[in-house]
């Protein structure tokens, strides 16, 4: 019976023993995670997938700089392109930083045979523009005349 | 606070959840992570673990990989040999989603789902409801016969992983109101900012040839409202850690920053698919119980 008791009690410190240092580990993995997570914000460096999530976050004003493509048809129309002639994706955000970075990078002619080696020949379109174009966004939403400025990088016709 | 204890059903619980949505996630979105292994290395912008390897997956084992990922995090959701499978998901899911951020667009709304992954996987996550634990029930049984409840172990191993879950939720949601006031300051919240934020996206997309978010041009003909709804926003960024409260200050959070992305992807078009289907929050509340009384129930 003795013997009982005295495994039982050396039982129950084993568990308590092994339950605070969990506890202490548990700790010690808090604080490092916080601390990964919070390291990009004290650095101010964006990356994956650590982040500062800085998307949205500037105060942004009502003239904005837009790059993106455009087809022109034999009427000489500008005919609207879609994301995935324009970008090979479903994504905004990928279409327009891929062809922003092209730009940038003086690849924009590059960009723009891709862009009408994806146009369908069915569509009309004979030639693509790649532009950077500056509107009003509020003018633009409410379906007024909005742009201020344009700059055409590259036009490239589409082969039949 | 977020509860320390809780029982390997729980922990169990939300690896479930998580490795349905992150493996539908990599299903769906497949064709997109499969065609980067097909792109130009001149437009490879390395971020994170790509740093170091300086140069693009190649086809076609950028396919594999992916494949790979899938495959493994459809092991990890039914926790089969987790301790190897439930790391290799996570690594795979590390390299795919840091690959297709690595094209000159970082993009931030993998962060919070690749973070769970990697918190899940190197814990004890498969101890309940899993091929494993039913492995180890069946072994059990033949040597020594059906256990008890005293055979079940410790609570607070599991509860442990969780709160890592919530507090990472948290903290990406305290650091996005930091962005916010640090990058856009005051003038985030005087309502002229979030309403240049909606027209920019709706003209972005529109211009590239798509449609606009259906309630952007509402949210801009009636701009008044959206003063009170960019100081809200900030306010349940930096107000996050009320969820780890618990009770009815973690419920009032989870509702209203769900309502906010709702209404980010309604005015925005901009989905954050993690805390959209809930799964973001997932950690933060004692899910096995809705299972059990399931159970219950039939």
């Amino acid at each position: 019976m003795v013997t009982v008791q005295h495994d039982s009690t050396r039982g129950w410190q084993r568990r308590v023993s092994e339950m605070s240092a969990r506890s202490r580990r548990g700790s010690v993995s808090t604080l490092l995670l916080a601390g990964f997570l919070l390291f990009p914000v004290l650095v101010d460096s964006d990356d994956f997938p650590l982040s500062t999530y800085p998307m949205y976050s500037s105060a942004r004003g009502q003239e904005v700089s837009f790059v993106t493509a455009y087809g022109i048809d034999a009427a000489g129309e500008s005919v609207a392109l879609g994301i995935g002639t324009i970008g090979g994706t479903d994504d905004p955000l990928i279409a327009t930083g891929e062809l922003r970075s092209a730009i940038r990078l003086g690849q924009a002619a590059d960009r723009c045979g891709e862009i009408a080696s994806r146009v369908d020949p069915n569509d009309g379109i004979t030639v693509v523009e790649v532009v950077t174009e500056r509107h009003d966004v509020i003018e633009h939403t409410l379906d007024r005349s909005s742009i201020v400025e344009r700059t055409v990088h590259a036009t490239c016709r589409v082969e039949s | 606070m977020t509860k320390i204890e809780a029982p390997p059903e729980r922990l169990a619980t939300f690896r479930i959840v998580l490795g349905i949505f992150v493996t539908g996630y990599l299903l769906v979105r497949s064709p997109v992570f499969v065609e980067l292994g097909h792109r130009s290395p001149g437009r490879f912008d390395a971020v994170g673990i790509f740093r170091v390897i300086g140069q693009p997956i190649p086809h076609p084992i950028n396919s594999v990989v992916v494949a790979a990922t899938i495959v493994a995090g459809a092991l990890f959701t039914v926790g089969w040999r987790f301790r190897v499978t439930g790391p290799v998901f996570a690594l795979g899911l590390l390299i795919v989603a840091t690959h297709r951020s690595s094209w000159g667009q970082l993009l931030h709304f993998e962060n919070l789902m690749t973070l769970h992954v990697i918190v899940v996987a190197f814990a004890r996550s498969a101890d309940a409801w899993s091929l494993d634990a039913l492995r180890r029930a069946h072994t059990r049984v033949e040597v020594s016969g059906p256990h008890s409840p005293a055979d079940r172990p410790p609570i607070d191993r599991y509860g442990h992983a969780l709160h890592l879950a919530a507090l990472t939720t948290v903290i990406t949601y305290v650091i996005a109101g930091v962005a916010k006031l640090r990058y856009g300051g005051f003038e985030w919240m005087d309502g002229d900012t979030l309403r240049n934020h909606i027209a920019y996206s709706a003209t972005r997309l529109e211009l590239l040839g798509e449609r606009r978010p259906p309630l952007a041009v509402l949210a801009v003909e009636h701009s008044v409202l959206l003063r009170p709804a960019g100081v809200a926003s900030v306010a349940i960024e930096l107000l996050a850690p009320l969820a780890l409260l618990g009770g009815r200050w973690r419920n009032g959070w989870v509702i209203v920053a769900w309502l906010m992305h709702v209404g980010i992807f309604a005015t925005m078009l901009v989905g954050f698919p993690s805390p959209l289907f809930l799964v973001a929050f997932a950690p933060m509340f004692a899910l096995e119980r809705v299972v059990l009384a399931l159970r219950r129930r039939t």
